[in-house]
């Protein structure tokens, strides 16, 4: 049988069927690449090259107003933003509006989940109308928050004081105290609907046996949305939570809107900053400096948060 | 048939221009503006553009409107880019940094030639000239008065508005007491809130950086104890505003938005402002009725805020001859009239209303910027007042951190002189 398989004609049979797979994978493998080719492109035209723009300018004295400051910088960039008296605190708000707005708005969004999870009647509406606040544009939203809470005639501050709540209006956006707190409100309000959309759906897929067996086994509803709702939707949560982490610490738009970082730059956070840089100081090269290192901070969020699953995925294929 | 079929052809060919000259294809003029479609300025200019295009079939007027703020940002980044509009509104603010970007048009040549130059007035020609150089064209002037709700100084008994700081605030703590209602307002942020510190150094004597032998710039405060002690009471007047009552403490977060609004509300007695003003009057006519327009208030030596906003002409533009021809078109006495009968940068286009000759007689007393990139050095103003107002620092310590950070800011720009 072997020397029948070996024989000169099988050898060839196989090296013409070599060279077909051959061929083949070639013809895949240009097909492939014609494929890929637009949105290579596209990656390397709006992505890598802004960013390789950004790595290099870093390095670089750019100033949009002066063609004449120009050369290599070395860590120059880097030195004006560390020696900025702005850059600490600025740094300590990202952390503080980043922390606020991203527990708040889970904690809204899964309140809010379970709620639409109950069988009420026209839970369907209410599910529609949650959605509301996610849909209005930043701009939109910013401005309508900020004309609510102006002092002297917005609606808000009379409502507050009408109803005794409070002696008399307070300017929310105005106090050095509050600027970025209620800012973190508003975003919150904005954003938490995706939560609750996301986390709606992940609650709605938890087995309902499992639940019924836990409640025969006299398992109160807190034991059980502890013990067995909240681990069904880690996965949800760490994945919303870690977008959202870096969403919002980029954030510029809704900030820029309501306070422009103020009042006295109680609510200017590193994206703030790295647009002053760029269009107060015209200085490309502080500002792609700060860009790069908030970029850091955020691969640093993404590895911290890679090597969670990772180690989590492990344990759980473990036990 | 054959000859008759060849001799439409050719007659079609002659009518379509073979054997004929071509017609040029209109020249397209990318205008870029910052007007509230709906106040009267912006309805006239939108006429007069209409009207002009008429008259000029061969240029089109490519108008595109975007806000003050989105437009400095959309300007820098488009001049940075290449993709430059041939002519913008702006703040007088931005010559310095347009004007060191190189990217506006010398317009010395053209205007020297224009018969109308002598109706501008001089100072106006001189703000907008740097070395010698005619960078921008006016547009109109924002000269800043007293506005006073004169019914309120009444019931406090004062008679006429104040002419000193002192005088100021003692009349706003009078109209508190008398109406329960603040005397006064200050934009304490925001791109106003520099407009008006600016006018109040001058008030006493001091100006931000002042050109030095070597053509460049440097803030002398430090060197100067006067000048020290008199920039020092700029910021403690800031502070006795907020102390002694004379100003709503929410001022210190104020910009021109809540400035203007309270005031057209009648929320707060005096203010210093513009002539835009004139158009609270039909949003709140019952409450504005009762406006008067003085000189502001000074310590020192009268001064008021002089701006004059100008028209830029950008160098990448195409056309230069049809941009000049339509920006001294916009600068003609007819357009002014349609337009800026008020605050018109021409000396025979102005009306006997306080909104027009109430501000423009204060013209002599203006201050300008100076010529310099101002992102920064704004900025850093607005911060003085957040330090004065909000965190309660001295007067002097905000004094001297001003004078280090704008000498700071004129190195940043290579602006800064013995650098």
């Amino acid at each position: 049988m072997k020397a029948l398989v070996d024989t000169p004609v099988a050898t060839r049979l196989e090296a013409a069927a070599r060279r077909d797979r051959g061929a083949r994978r070639a013809a895949l493998g240009k097909a492939a690449a014609v494929c890929v080719a637009p949105a290579a492109v596209f990656l390397l035209v709006l992505i890598a090259y802004p960013l390789s723009r950004v790595f290099w300018s870093a390095f670089h004295y750019v100033n949009l107003t002066n063609p004449t400051v120009s050369g290599f910088a070395r860590l120059d960039n880097f030195t004006t933003v560390f020696e900025d008296e702005h850059f600490w605190p600025s740094l300590w708000r990202t952390c503080e509006w980043t922390v606020v707005s991203v527990v708040g708005e889970y904690a809204l969004g899964l309140a809010s989940a379970v709620a639409l999870a109950q069988p009420i009647r026209a839970r369907s509406v209410f599910r529609a109308i949650v959605i509301i606040p996610w849909v209005i544009p930043i701009v939109v939203a910013g401005l309508n928050w900020t004309w609510m809470l102006t002092p002297d005639y917005g609606v808000l501050n009379i409502w507050m004081v009408k109803l005794g709540l409070m002696a008399k209006p307070y300017y929310w956006l105005g106090n050095l105290n509050s600027a970025l707190l209620t800012v973190s409100f508003v975003n919150i309000w904005r954003s938490f609907p995706f939560y609750t959309i996301s986390l709606l759906a992940a609650l709605l897929s938890v087995p309902r046996e499992i639940l019924e067996s836990a409640a025969m086994d006299a398992a109160g509803p807190i034991r059980r949305f502890v013990y067995i709702t909240m681990p069904e939707l880690k996965i949800v949560s760490l994945t919303l939570i870690f977008i959202h982490v870096i969403w919002t610490a980029i954030n510029f738009d809704f900030i820029w809107v309501m306070t422009q970082g103020g009042p006295y730059n109680a609510s200017e956070t590193l994206p703030i900053m790295i647009y002053r840089y760029a269009m107060e100081d015209f200085d490309v090269g502080a500002a792609s400096a700060l860009a790069m290192m908030t970029m850091g901070f955020m691969l640093a969020v993404f590895f911290i948060y890679w090597y969670g699953a990772r180690s989590s995925s492990r344990e759980s294929a473990t036990w | 048939m054959k000859r008759l079929t060849i001799g439409l052809a050719a007659a079609a060919l002659a009518v379509c221009g073979f054997g004929a000259p071509a017609l040029a294809d209109p020249v397209t003029l990318h205008f870029w503006v910052a007007w509230s479609p709906q106040q009267a300025d912006a309805v006239g200019a939108k006429k007069e553009i209409a009207a002009y295009e008429q008259a000029h079939p061969d240029v089109k007027i490519d108008v595109q409107n975007i806000t003050y703020d989105a437009l400095h940002d959309k300007l820098l980044t488009a001049l940075a880019g290449g993709d430059a509009p041939d002519l913008s509104w702006g703040l007088p603010e931005w010559l310095g940094e347009l004007s060191r970007m190189g990217a506006l048009r010398d317009m010395t040549e053209e205007a020297k030639t224009w018969p109308d130059r002598s109706a501008i007035y001089p100072n106006v020609i001189d703000a907008l000239t740097i070395d010698g150089h005619l960078l921008a064209m006016p547009h109109y002037l924002g000269i800043r008065a007293l506005l006073v709700h004169e019914d309120m100084l009444k019931a406090a008994g004062v008679a006429s508005p104040p002419k000193t700081w002192d005088e100021l605030i003692a009349d706003s703590q009078a109209i508190k007491q008398k109406t329960g209602k603040f005397g006064f307002g200050i934009a304490g942020t925001g791109v106003r809130s520099p407009q008006e510190l600016i006018m109040y150094l001058a008030q006493n004597g001091v100006s931000l950086a002042e050109r030095q032998p070597d053509g460049k710039y440097r803030n002398t405060w430090l060197d100067d104890k006067a000048k020290l002690a008199n920039a020092t009471d700029v910021f403690a007047f800031y502070k006795n505003l907020l102390d002694k009552g004379v100003i709503n403490p929410d001022g210190a977060s104020w910009g021109w938005e809540e400035e203007d609004t309270n005031f057209g509300l009648g929320q707060y007695a005096m203010v210093i402002d513009g002539a835009w003003m004139e158009s609270r009057e039909t949003q709140n006519p019952e409450a504005m009725k009762d406006v008067t327009i003085s000189a502001p208030p000074y310590k020192e030596k009268p001064a008021t805020f002089f701006e004059i906003n100008p028209f830029y002409v950008y160098k990448a533009g195409k056309h230069p001859k049809e941009t000049w021809d339509f920006v001294a078109f916009m600068n003609g006495k007819e357009f002014q009239e349609a337009v800026h009968p008020n605050n018109s940068p021409r000396s025979d286009v102005t009306t006997d209303s306080k909104w027009g000759r109430g501000f423009t007689v204060l013209a002599p007393t203006g201050v300008v910027f100076p010529p310099v990139p101002l992102g920064a050095v704004t900025r850093d103003m607005i911060e003085t007042l957040g330090q004065t107002l909000l965190k309660n620092e001295e007067p002097e310590a905000v004094a001297r951190w001003l004078a280090a950070s704008i000498n700071k800011d004129l190195k940043q720009a290579g602006e800064l002189s013995g650098n």
